[in-house]
């Protein structure tokens, strides 16, 4: 890689993995802020909800007894107003971002925590194991996920019930083979690397070689995955909690849930108690997805733009032709 | 072409041969899904229906009390044969519900899927090749945040701009109950079927109840078009054959659209084959918002009268479909472009 | 050149995709004149069965009505039978029923109505004993016997005042017994009666259609043709009124959506007099609710009001009474005993006297779609309210219709919601349907002296000892709170301006008669 040298020192690998960032220029990096920016506003209103939050996500009346009023358009009281239920849109929306959070986070860490270590063993060891788990995956990689997702949220909630657990894992199921395949494709072209030979010419154990030299090299493109995994997550738990199969709407503020029963309002021309929902979701998801993208187009060679210095040729006479070039480009 | 790419039909039927495997484990996920529900078909669905004695005779004569892989087995010869099974709890042809609510859910997707791929590739050329204006900017973020709104919300505000405010359109079904009943629907295509009757007035409703529900869907599923076609335009043209166009001094605009265009193109069949997947996801979703009488709504109706059999059957129709898209993008791709073949 | 070819086909496609929508703009197919017309009645209540013997809900009935009939009826805004395939019934003794029947009727598919079809209909209802069916109102039948192709007698187990009245409920619709089978539930696409109107077509889940039957004996529907359309959501059925999409709007419009219908023009809101009750059951027979403490503490802590107000806007009423208001022997046993409105301290000290922990776990199940969308809303008020009181923690759960009723009545849940319409205006209806030792409900409930109350009731044909009867056993009713009742309401529903009859057919029957609504041309 071209660029300043990087000390050595702790973390140097990890440093190395995200030393193109500092370096990239022009848009990339402030779409890659503007995400970061609305990501760690809605962390924040997740950690910081009981403080923030004007009222209890089920909360329908005040101390001294008096009900909120049912379907009530925005006012001072209610910045976002009320919903059918007499209860805070606006703190609906705050808990949300606490449910929607929770349960996206356990569920890229269960997918990773399965995803990686198989596609890293999947490429490094190749043989069956390797052509099984692809086909399993590809198998998996195809069918349309929210079918899957709806079918074992079903399952799950027969047996262990409804919660964030059950969301979670029905969640979690779909995105494994995103992170299999690209680190396996990954490991493949690692492995070949000369130092990896050396690695075992010098008869360092698979697990040495993974651990310590693929798995650096490989690592760096599962952030983005992650990010963009997280941003999928969500919009899979709204479309479970739209659909029913989601979180009990008493257990937790949900966002999908919300918008459900806000299409009945939209007919009455109540349009406080989906709109806000359907923001968030829009911003949070956009938001991740835009740290995601600018990762990407930070981290990926391909596309990553730097700043250079303009050539500028020196005068002389011009002659455009108009010469005829091979219809097929040559290096697809 | 060069002599040592492989003969189309040896491709195909390589091809078709490596699918086998993946429907096969399709299935199998689909049978152990299935066999993880509380108790068996007959049972979850029809539970306390019936006397205990009647119960254990139907699943019986149906087979649920046998070892695990017997049924298994006759499972995927039913699938062979076409036999999906009799729902439990209407006692339903499973073939028949595919036939009239998969071509509901084909009308919608198929229009959802045009619609898509002008939107997205629309926006991802102009994207792609103003890259970095303002112009690229504003397509980069239509495509994100046209992505990120949930099918269901944009639904919510369709519904009430559309239906509420303004009054022109209709938010359910997918023609209003007398045309629904009137016209004569030999394919089930409702907008097939009215142009083949001739009628007119049917036509313009049935659009009338098309463009709300597959306008949300395929702006949907335009936005991840717009992403992947803006990429594969930026690698076009950063491709060495278009600097050497430019290099000979070739007007950008003919460089552009003569030359890359064309090629960024090429991966469009490929990407709409990878979206079927995400197409039949929002499918679903569509279906619940707008009450539009498909394959998605009917599995969750199903899966809500814990009728098992229909809801395998779906899956299973589903699962085996998905498998024939891959196959049939791969073999267009391969058609196209002969170095893709093995 | 390939870029702007293409936004010259989008162009051109869009173009003709919105002139053909503008060409299908307004209203729907014109329906010809009022004697031919088609009448489109959009609802959220998705059918059961149209088998008499395959469903006890008010969908499927309301079809049966139409597409079948019974020996006697109860005429609109009538009170007591009168002959419809019969020509005459009267009791020999009082456990003997003997009717006449009406020569020349035939189905739908032709074949000739006779008395064998009335003994088959019967013993199949009660034979097949289907749990979601209403073999259960055939509880005092011992025997059919037909004594002649146009003469049937019943034989009753017990003296039972009520039968002409169980003979006018669908569970009493007459199938003909050539086609249709005695084991089994009859296919939904293959439904034959006698009654004005036979199935054209039937879309599950999306679309029933009825057509006026030709060879009918009476006199013809006022309508050709009815189209029911199923709605996934009350909203598209409200928006579906409101552009002229459907005709009536009836079961299940939220308060919320009916609040706006009224005084839009071209619409018109139409309350009838019906008694819809809600209620909650106990399984007496699983904890806690096996604790009388518990249950009492629960009617005490129940805030009627609340609901009635906060999720239905006030259409609805709160019940004191499994009897209803407007039926005979109606009285606020409930209101008596416990008092109108919540009692938490009562309640504190019920369960406090019986040496219960506070606060207990409760299980309640409910229904989504079957009682209409607000059943979320109205269970989540009483979880508000019982929780609130610091007594409970409650737990809700829910299921769809199908395997709800099939759970419910096997005993499943511990607790759960259910609604009930009148078979007949009669309290026996309501009171021997839900306190008796072999009620439907299937709830463990079981007390001797009421039992023996309602063996009186139905035997007597003296109205005053029939009224003290039903009032004692409200009484004991309250005491033993197996089941308590919530709220009662009314039909209501949203027509189109130029709708006939439907005021006319919102009686306390219940029975959604077509043949009366007309079109103004």
């Amino acid at each position: 890689m071209i660029g300043p040298p990087i000390r050595r020192g702790r973390l140097a690998g990890i440093r190395r993995v995200f030393a193109p960032i500092g370096e990239a220029r022009g848009l990339p990096r402030w779409v890659l802020w503007a995400g970061i920016a609305i990501t760690v506003l809605f962390v924040l209103l997740a950690f910081l909800a009981p403080l923030v939050s004007p009222y209890d996500f089920d909360q329908y009346r005040l101390a001294d007894g008096s009900r909120f009023t049912k379907q009530a358009p925005p006012s001072s009281d209610h910045l976002f107003g009320t919903n059918v239920m007499s209860t805070d849109v606006l703190s609906r929306v705050i808990y949300g971002s606490r449910t929607a959070l929770s349960v996206v986070v356990i569920a890229v860490v269960f997918s990773m925590s399965i995803g990686v270590p198989l596609g890293l063993v999947s490429g490094y060891f190749g043989g069956k194991l390797d052509r099984i788990l692809l086909l399993f995956m590809d198998a998996l990689f195809a069918f349309p996920y929210l079918l899957l997702a709806i079918v074992i949220a079903f399952l799950l909630s027969e047996t262990i019930g409804r919660g964030v657990m059950t969301a979670a894992i029905a969640i979690s199921v779909v995105y494994v083979p995103q992170y299999f395949r690209v680190v396996r494709n990954h490991v493949i072209s690692v492995r070949e690397e000369p130092f990896v030979e050396a690695a075992r010419a010098m008869g360092a154990r698979p697990r040495t070689i993974i651990g310590r030299y693929v798995f650096f090299n490989v690592v760096q493109n599962v952030p983005v995955i992650a990010t963009l995994n997280a941003a999928d997550a969500i919009l899979t738990l709204a479309a479970l909690g739209f659909l029913g199969y989601g979180i009990q709407p008493t257990e937790a503020a949900e966002w999908g849930y919300d918008i459900q029963r806000a299409i009945a309002d939209a007919g009455a021309g109540i349009w406080w108690t989906g709109l806000w929902p359907g923001v968030a979701i829009v911003l949070l998801v956009t938001g991740l997805t835009l740290v995601g993208e600018g990762l990407n187009d930070v981290l990926n060679p391909v596309l990553r733009r730097r700043r250079t210095e303009p050539v500028v040729f020196p005068e002389g006479p011009e002659t455009p032709q108009e010469s005829g070039l091979p219809e097929e480009p040559l290096n697809r | 072409m060069a002599r040592q790419t492989t003969s189309l039909r040896k491709y195909a039927l390589t091809r078709l041969a490596l699918a086998l495997p993946i429907v096969l484990l399709l299935l199998t996920m689909v049978f152990l899904l299935m066999r993880v529900a509380p108790g068996d078909p007959i049972s979850a669905a029809l539970g306390g229906r019936l006397p205990a004695e009647e119960l254990e005779r139907r699943r019986e004569a149906a087979g649920y009390d046998r070892p695990l892989v017997v049924q298994y087995v006759e499972y995927l010869g039913d699938v062979a044969t076409g036999d999906f099974g009799t729902t439990v709890s209407d006692n339903r042809p499973v073939m028949n519900l595919i036939a009239q609510n998969g071509a509901a859910t084909l009308e919608l997707t198929l229009t959802a899927m045009v619609l898509a791929v002008l939107v997205g590739v629309g926006v991802g050329l102009v994207s792609g090749r103003f890259r970095d204006t303002p112009l690229d900017f504003g397509g980069r973020l239509f495509g994100i945040v046209i992505y990120a709104a949930p099918i269901f919300f944009l639904g919510f505000l369709g519904q009430l701009i559309f239906g509420k405010y303004l009054g022109w359109l209709p938010t359910s079904g997918r023609a209003s109950p007398v045309v629904s009943f009137e016209l004569d629907t030999p394919t089930n295509l409702f907008v097939l079927d009215a142009i083949i009757a001739g009628d007119w007035s049917a036509l313009g409703d049935i659009l009338r109840h098309l463009i709300l529900p597959a306008t949300t869907l395929g702006l949907v599923i335009g936005g991840v078009f717009t992403r992947l076609v803006r990429v594969n335009v930026l690698q076009t043209l950063q491709g060495d054959y278009v600097e050497a166009a430019r290099a000979r001094g070739l007007p950008e605009r003919n460089v552009v659209f003569r030359h890359a265009f064309k090629n960024a193109l090429v991966p469009v069949v490929t990407v709409m084959g990878l979206q079927f997947a995400l197409l039949l996801s929002g499918a679903v979703l569509t279906e619940q918002t707008f009450n539009w009488p498909g394959l998605g709504s009917e599995l969750i109706r199903y899966l809500d009268n814990r009728d098992y059999i229909a809801v395998q059957g779906i899956i299973t129709f589903v699962a085996l479909v998905v498998v024939a898209i891959s196959v049939l993008i791969d073999f267009v791709n391969a058609w196209v472009d002969p170095r893709v073949r093995y | 050149m390939e870029a702007s070819r293409w936004l010259r086909v989008v162009a051109l496609a869009s173009v003709l995709v919105l002139g053909m929508a503008a060409c299908g703009e307004g209203e729907p197919a014109q329906p010809e004149a009022e004697q031919g017309a088609t009448i489109i009645h959009g609802t959220t209540d998705p059918w059961q069965s149209f088998d008499p013997a395959g469903s006890y809900d008010l969908p499927s009935w309301n079809i049966i009505q139409n597409v079948m009939e019974t020996l006697v009826t109860i005429e609109p805004g009538g009170d007591t039978p009168v002959p419809q395939l019969a020509e005459s019934c009267d009791y020999d003794d009082p456990q003997t029923y003997t009717c006449t029947l009406r020569q020349g009727v035939t189905f739908h598919d032709g074949s000739a109505f006779g008395a064998d079809d009335v003994k088959f209909s019967f013993d199949r209802n009660i034979g097949i004993e289907d749990p979601e069916g209403a073999s259960s109102l055939l509880a005092s039948l011992e025997e059919v016997e037909v004594v002649d192709d146009s003469t049937v007698t019943f034989h009753l187990g017990a003296a039972d005042s009520t039968w002409p009245f169980i003979l006018t409920t669908a569970a009493a619709a007459i199938v003909p017994s050539d086609t249709y089978s005695e084991t089994e539930v009859q296919s939904d696409q293959n439904v034959i009666g006698t009654g004005r109107y036979s199935v054209a077509e039937f879309r599950p889940g999306e679309q029933l259609v009825l057509e006026a039957y030709e060879d009918y004996w009476g006199d013809p529907p006022a309508n050709s043709r009815v189209i029911v359309q199923l709605f996934d959501q009350s909203s598209a059925l409200k928006l579906a009124v409101e552009q002229g999409e459907v005709d009536i709007a009836y079961r299940n419009l939220t308060a919320t959506e009916i609040e706006d219908l009224r005084g839009q023009e071209g619409l018109e809101v139409i309350e009838g007099n019906g008694t819809e009750i809600r209620y909650l059951v106990f399984n007496v027979e699983e904890e806690p609710f096996d604790e009388l403490a518990v249950r009492k503490a629960i009617a005490m802590t129940i805030d009627r009001q609340a609901i009635a107000e906060n999720v239905y806007n006030g259409t609805v009423e709160p019940l004191y009474s499994m009897n209803p208001v407007g039926l005979a022997g109606h009285i606020d046993a409930f209101a008596d005993e416990y008092g109108e409105t919540p009692d938490v301290e009562g309640a504190t000290q019920v369960l406090e006297d019986a040496g219960l922990d506070v606060p207990l776990d409760l299980e309640i199940w409910w229904t989504p779609s079957h009682y209409g969308d607000l059943s979320a809303d109205e269970y989540t008020e009483i979880q508000r309210s019982l929780e609130e009181s610091g007594l409970f923690n409650v737990t809700l759960e829910s299921t769809e219709w199908d395997a709800y009723t099939e759970a419910a009545f096997t005993g499943q849940y511990p607790a759960y919601q259910l609604g009930w319409f009148p078979d007949y205006p009669d309290a026996d209806n309501y009171l021997a349907s839900f306190y008796s030792s072999d009620t439907f409900l299937a709830n463990g409930y079981s007390n001797r002296e009421v039992d023996d109350l309602i063996a009186t009731e139905k035997a007597s044909t003296d109205q005053a000892e029939r009224v003290a009867a039903f009032e004692e056993i409200q009484r004991i009713a309250a005491e033993d709170v197996p089941i308590v009742p919530i709220w009662q309401g009314a039909q209501v529903a949203a027509v189109r301006e130029g709708i006939t009859g439907v005021e006319e057919t919102f009686d306390p029957s219940f029975v959604f008669r077509y043949w009366l609504v007309g079109k103004a041309a």
